[in-house]
């Protein structure tokens, strides 16, 4: 019984061409250590060196927006706060994908979905300029970093980025972003 | 002014800014935990240091093997420095060190786009 559910969870996932799956507390001790395995496995696996940079690329801005912005979290001793989230490494198709997903305000839903169509919706030119602008602009409303995540990632995507929301309570959705290479 | 000579970790660069030379180089990985933790200091030792230059030979040299989009914002923030002190007089050369062809090839020559006064010269290893 023991064996057969977690090797049905372990089937399901390389099912779905997953290689790596971490689902808790996102640390930047989590990005490091998954990062540095990740990076391990596309040099074994020989893929060609800008690829690896561009799925590392996305996997650390994927993973800083779950640390960032995720509204699940608990607090642990004094002030440490410790962001839940998902991610998921893989290769389904011939393309590798780097997925997270984490929940977020649900007043956000509206801002998000429409800086990501936005996006989307931009060529390789259009991305950068938007990228520069952001980058020399003021740092825009909501963000903790540079503003820039969210691009950095549709310009290293190859094959492009898509993403969902799903309502889960009155307060929060879930979001997940998926780019592939 | 007392150099910085920082060595680099998994995850922040290899720093060694040497102010008697204006010699100054970041060499390595850059995507730390706290961006402005890392950057501010060395922002505000290199702005106030580089303010006084005139006529001076100011080198620096980019050797990043991976920044994140949080580190793009502080890289593009040193290079309108750099621009600033050649711009006040000063001969600023930047050298950026990339393999042939990758997406750091590309960063650099974005970041260069806005240089009138300092000089770029990009590295490109094969």
């Amino acid at each position: 019984m023991l064996a057969d559910s977690m090797y049905d969870l372990k089937q399901l996932l390389s099912g779905n061409g997953i290689s790596y799956c971490y689902s808790g507390c996102m640390t930047e001790e989590i990005l490091l250590g998954i990062g540095n395995a990740i990076k391990n496995h596309m040099q074994a696996r020989e893929t060609d060196s800008r690829t690896s940079r561009s799925v590392f690329a996305v996997f650390v801005e994927q993973v800083q927006n779950v640390i960032r912005y995720s509204t699940e979290k608990i607090v642990a001793g004094g002030s440490l706060e410790m962001p839940f989230g998902i991610l998921a490494v893989g290769d389904l198709g011939g393309a590798i994908f780097v997925s997270c997903g984490n929940l977020v305000p649900a007043a956000d839903v509206a801002r998000l979905r429409a800086n990501l169509e936005k996006i989307q919706g931009l060529d390789k030119a259009g991305l950068k300029a938007l990228h520069k602008d952001v980058l020399r602009g003021e740092t825009p409303e909501g963000s903790k970093g540079a503003g820039v995540g969210f691009i950095d990632i549709a310009r290293h995507a190859t094959r492009g980025i898509e993403f969902d929301f799903r309502p889960v309570d009155a307060a929060n959705s879930f979001f997940t972003l998926k780019a592939m290479f | 002014m007392d150099n910085i000579k920082i060595g680099a970790s998994a995850r922040t660069p290899e720093v060694d800014f040497d102010f008697a030379a204006n010699a100054f180089s970041l060499k390595g990985e850059c995507y730390p935990e706290n961006i402005a933790e890392f950057f501010a200091p060395l922002m505000d030792r290199l702005k106030e240091h580089l303010a006084r230059q005139r006529g001076a030979r100011v080198d620096f040299s980019f050797a990043l093997v991976y920044f994140n989009s949080s580190s793009a914002k502080a890289i593009l923030g040193l290079f309108d420095l750099l621009e600033a002190t050649a711009k006040a007089g000063n001969e600023v050369a930047i050298s950026w060190a990339c393999e042939e062809g990758d997406d750091m090839q590309e960063m650099g020559e974005e970041f260069a786009e806005d240089l009138q006064a300092a000089k770029f010269r990009l590295c490109p290893s094969e």
